[in-house]
């Protein structure tokens, strides 16, 4: 307690100097806080997807990587030998879909993500206990159902048209209430009508719900070795696949932020040699008066770590308030939170923060206590 | 007490060699030592050894019964707290604390806890006079009074040897002679101050004056005070 009241006061008698470290260490910590933070908003937003999904393997063409919007590419001719292997296999429901992707790419606010889905099957698919706020839950045979966020983005309402392709028109009969989900922002079509409005009668992916008890993944390899270029994808997998791909980016991402820390540290080290520097004759009559080498590099070390802890807490507070401002931006835009401050994010970048400062204090503790009390009060 | 054994400092200059003390021994008594002598005499070179800011090239300084010239800085470090004080000629007070904490801050390295060490140094303020300025930091006080928070602070573990360079060195003669009274009036039973000066005046205030001139003892003038 006494040694951070030294210390204190030993920032506080150089106030802008001791100010402009703190604040770039609180820039660099909060600037790593947002960077991350984008990678934990997509993981949240993935478990909240995946729990909300229900079906446990989808079969897609060769090739196609999970999340990746499937291309009609299954021959029709699949249905009937995927109903065939139904007991086989275990298999409980079998749910065709087409997927479209209209305009805007695959941003939700200005494209349109079109799940065409047959007679057996509900957008509950996608989003278990779904409710329509206004209209009814299913499309079929005619309709379209449209995601909470996507109808509040585009204006759309029941009743009004939407064009799929030349011919193929449909007509809003419901909108869902807001699940938080990357489904709100998609429009359920019936099957045949997406079909005809992309020209074909192929199917983009078969999405299956097994039977109680039945092995996953035994499940899939059975379905690859029934079938010739298709891959069984579980959930699971398709789950780990997209965390690698999270993972992936959280390295660049702390990469970029590590820069922004590095400079933090190098201000650190800085400040702290100056004063050291300057302090050169406080330090000798310390010594002289009795203090240990050890209570000098404690009280170096000490100043470094203080900035670096104050000014880590204040950036993991400043990215916090920078997380809120991003999601509340990225919720109107595309429909889903995309930044997250988990407890693992803020220890980790105010660790970063408190290691940095240690070893951007060390070497200037280590000057500051070893110089020869002589020499420290200029008696050499 | 305070003992030097064939005391011997050289410091190596390009190719030179500077014998700054020559086989000093003695045994300091009771009461105030003034060592004189012109510049480059010896005399800081002699009292950074008593106090053990550095290390002797041959010899021995006995201080509170152990031998510190072959102590490890830190233990040297623990011998000053606990049995010497030392006032500079400037320069003396920690200019981030105020005169209270000042004078305390010896006691704080001894591990004392704070409500003791601020009454101990209130009380030793006040005996000085100073407590009206207790709060003040070093830039806010006039350079007399600095020298007697700093002579406080020298005495705040009631050390048994005292360390005092050119102490009125950079006062004016009404301050200088207010921190010598404060000296003399805590040189009592069987304190030891060393005392180095350039000022005869100064240095009659003492028992004795130990002469030096380059680097050797020369002789010794006992006074009756």
């Amino acid at each position: 307690m006494e040694l951070i009241n030294l210390v204190f006061r030993n920032l506080k008698s150089r106030p802008v100097r001791s100010f402009l470290t703190w604040l770039g260490i609180l820039v660099a910590t909060t600037s790593m806080i947002l960077f991350l933070s984008f990678g934990e908003g997509l993981r949240k937003a993935l478990d909240s997807e995946m729990q909300n999904f229900g079906p446990e393997i989808r079969i897609v063409a060769a090739g196609t990587s999970a999340f990746a919007a499937p291309l009609p590419e299954l021959s029709p001719d699949m249905l009937p030998k995927l109903e065939a292997l139904k007991d086989e296999i275990g298999i409980e429901t079998i749910s065709p879909l087409v997927v479209m992707v209209k305009g805007g790419g695959f941003s939700p606010a200005s494209g349109f993500l079109f799940y065409g889905l047959d007679d057996q099957t509900s957008p509950e698919l996608f989003l278990p206990g779904a409710k329509p706020i206004e209209g009814r839950l299913q499309p079929q045979p005619d309709g379209a159902v449209v995601g909470f966020k996507k109808a509040e983005q585009s204006n759309l309402k029941i009743g009004k048209t939407l064009r799929l392709g030349r011919e193929q028109e449909v007509e809003i009969v419901g909108i869902l209430e807001e699940t938080g989900t990357l489904s709100d922002s998609a429009i359920f079509v019936p099957l045949k009508v997406l079909q005809d409005a992309m020209g074909t009668t192929n199917y983009g992916t078969f999405l299956l719900n097994l039977d109680n008890n039945v092995d996953i993944e035994k499940a899939s390899q059975k379905l690859e070795a029934a079938f010739d270029g298709i891959e069984a994808q579980s959930m699971s997998e398709a789950m780990e696949y997209a965390k690698k791909s999270l993972r992936i980016g959280d390295f660049i991402r702390f990469g970029i932020s590590a820069v922004a820390l590095i400079v933090g540290a190098l201000l650190i080290a800085n400040t702290i040699m100056m004063s050291v520097f300057e302090r050169t004759r406080e330090f000798g009559l310390m010594r002289a008066i009795g203090a240990k080498q050890q209570f000098i590099f404690a009280l170096v070390l000490t100043e470094a770590l203080f900035l670096a802890l104050t000014g880590g807490l204040a950036g993991v507070l400043l990215g916090y308030v920078g997380t809120i401002v991003i999601n509340i931006v990225s919720v109107n835009y595309v429909g889903i939170a995309l930044s997250a401050l988990t407890v693992r994010l803020a220890f980790f970048a105010l660790s970063v923060a408190l290691v940095l400062g240690l070893l951007s204090g060390l070497l200037p503790a280590r000057n500051a206590s070893r110089m020869p009390v002589i020499k420290a009060l200029g008696r050499a | 007490m305070l003992e030097t054994k064939q005391l011997s400092k050289d410091f190596i200059q390009g190719d030179s060699t500077i014998h700054a003390l020559i086989d000093f021994s003695y045994d300091f008594p009771k009461g105030i030592t003034a060592i004189m002598g012109p510049s480059g005499s010896g005399k800081t070179t002699l009292l950074n050894l008593l106090a053990g800011f550095d290390q002797p090239t041959k010899g021995e300084v006995h201080l509170a019964k152990k031998r510190i010239d072959n102590l490890s800085e830190d233990a040297r470090s623990d011998v000053r707290l606990h049995n010497t004080g030392f006032i500079f000629q400037n320069w003396s007070l920690l200019p981030t604390l105020n005169a209270i904490e000042n004078v305390a801050f010896p006691m704080l390295l001894a591990g004392v806890g704070k409500d003791e060490r601020i009454a101990k140094a209130a009380g030793l303020l006040d005996s000085f006079g100073l407590k009206h300025r207790a709060k003040h930091k070093a830039s806010q006080l006039s350079g007399g009074e600095q020298q007697r928070i700093a002579i406080a602070r020298a005495l705040i573990l009631e050390p048994q040897v005292l360390f005092a360079d050119e102490p009125t060195g950079n006062l004016d003669s009404a301050s200088g002679d207010i921190v010598l009274e404060l000296l003399k009036q805590h040189t009592q039973g069987e304190r030891r101050l060393v005392l180095v000066t350039h000022d005869a005046e100064v240095a009659k205030l003492s028992d004795r004056i130990l002469y030096f001139r380059d680097g050797k003892f020369e002789r010794i003038e006992e006074l009756t005070r």
